[in-house]
């Protein structure tokens, strides 16, 4: 059967010379296609920058939601920002789809810092695997509930103290 | 040098005139995921899901492809899909599971809403984009308030 409809979306991040990070999130399907690119702070995770560009939308009108981008500007990756990108930026009064490229390159920031410590994690054995995972837990609480993995019962986390 | 990237993929095809088949892939660093989902319409609501990992990090991954069927007899019109789809296939299972899930229903939803335009121009047949867009805000619930474009339009 013949597709009647295509999307792709590819998200990637780079480091610079200053310790900031640069994310770069793009969508081209068959109707639309925009770009989102900022700059995120570190250790601050504040996003300082950010640009976007719509090259094709069904409607002209699209265009002017461009400004809405820098709403997102001086928003700190953390608790909360889901909901602010899409009060500020997406909504009725906005536009969804650059708000999902913002929130696009934000999930790519917080992959790019979970990536060394799972690599560590992955290259042991079972049960140093079972202790990296309490660990990661330990240093990042907001893991706990957060998936199947991390879920109450799970034996990743079986036997783990948090420091309360 | 790239220190992360993500790469999802999403087609679309229509067997029927109600039904929707979406086939999604995500691929990054860490995680490889394909995902298979039909709706059908009028209701739009998820009729079957299917998912594989191809790569993942903990062995009690595997365990969240059951919970995918959380998602069947959801509604991705309504206004709490999304919110619904991060709890019940997200925290219940896998959070990468239900991203590739929202970017598969959200490629049916584009198909639904610009498809038939889409059509109607290769057959010479278009309406004028404002009576194509009337028309479909009469049949696709949420989409007359769903954004700039179209709540002004409203207006």
């Amino acid at each position: 059967m013949v597709r009647v409809y295509t999307r792709s979306k590819y998200a990637t991040t780079t480091d610079l010379d200053d310790g900031s990070v640069l994310v770069r999130a793009t969508l081209d399907d068959t109707f639309f296609a925009g770009e989102v690119e900022m700059e995120v702070r570190v250790p601050e995770l504040e996003i300082v920058s950010i640009h976007g560009d719509i090259k094709r939308a069904f409607n002209e009108e699209c265009q002017e939601a461009i400004p809405l981008l820098q709403e997102a500007v001086g928003l700190v990756i953390g608790s909360g920002v889901n909901k602010a990108v899409n009060d500020l930026v997406g909504g009725a009064e906005g536009c969804p789809k650059l708000a999902d490229l913002i929130l696009e390159c934000i999930d790519q920031v917080v992959l790019r810092f979970t990536l060394p410590s799972l690599k560590l994690a992955l290259a042991r054995n079972e049960e140093e695997l079972m202790e990296g995972s309490r660990e990661m837990v330990r240093q990042n609480p907001r893991l706990l509930g957060s998936c199947i993995a991390f879920a109450e019962g799970s034996p990743l986390i079986e036997g783990l103290e948090l420091d309360k | 040098m790239l220190a992360f990237t993500r790469n999802k993929i999403v087609g679309v095809e229509c067997p029927d005139e109600k039904t929707f088949l979406a086939h999604g892939v995500l691929e990054d660093y860490i995680y490889a995921l394909d995902l298979d989902v039909e709706v059908k319409s009028p209701d739009f609501k998820i009729t079957n899901i299917q998912g594989e990992y191809r790569r993942y990090t903990t062995p009690e991954c595997p365990k969240s492809i059951p919970k995918l069927q959380n998602a069947v007899g959801l509604c991705i019109t309504e206004e709490e899909f999304a919110r619904k789809i991060r709890r019940m296939v997200g925290k219940e299972g896998c959070t990468h599971f239900a991203n590739l899930l929202l970017e598969c229903c959200n490629g049916i939803m584009q198909t639904a809403i610009y498809n038939d335009w889409k059509e109607s121009k290769e057959k010479a047949s278009a309406t004028e984009k404002k009576e194509y867009l009337k028309e479909k805000f009469g049949s696709i619930p949420g989409l007359a308030n769903s954004c700039m474009a179209y709540s002004g339009r409203n207006k």
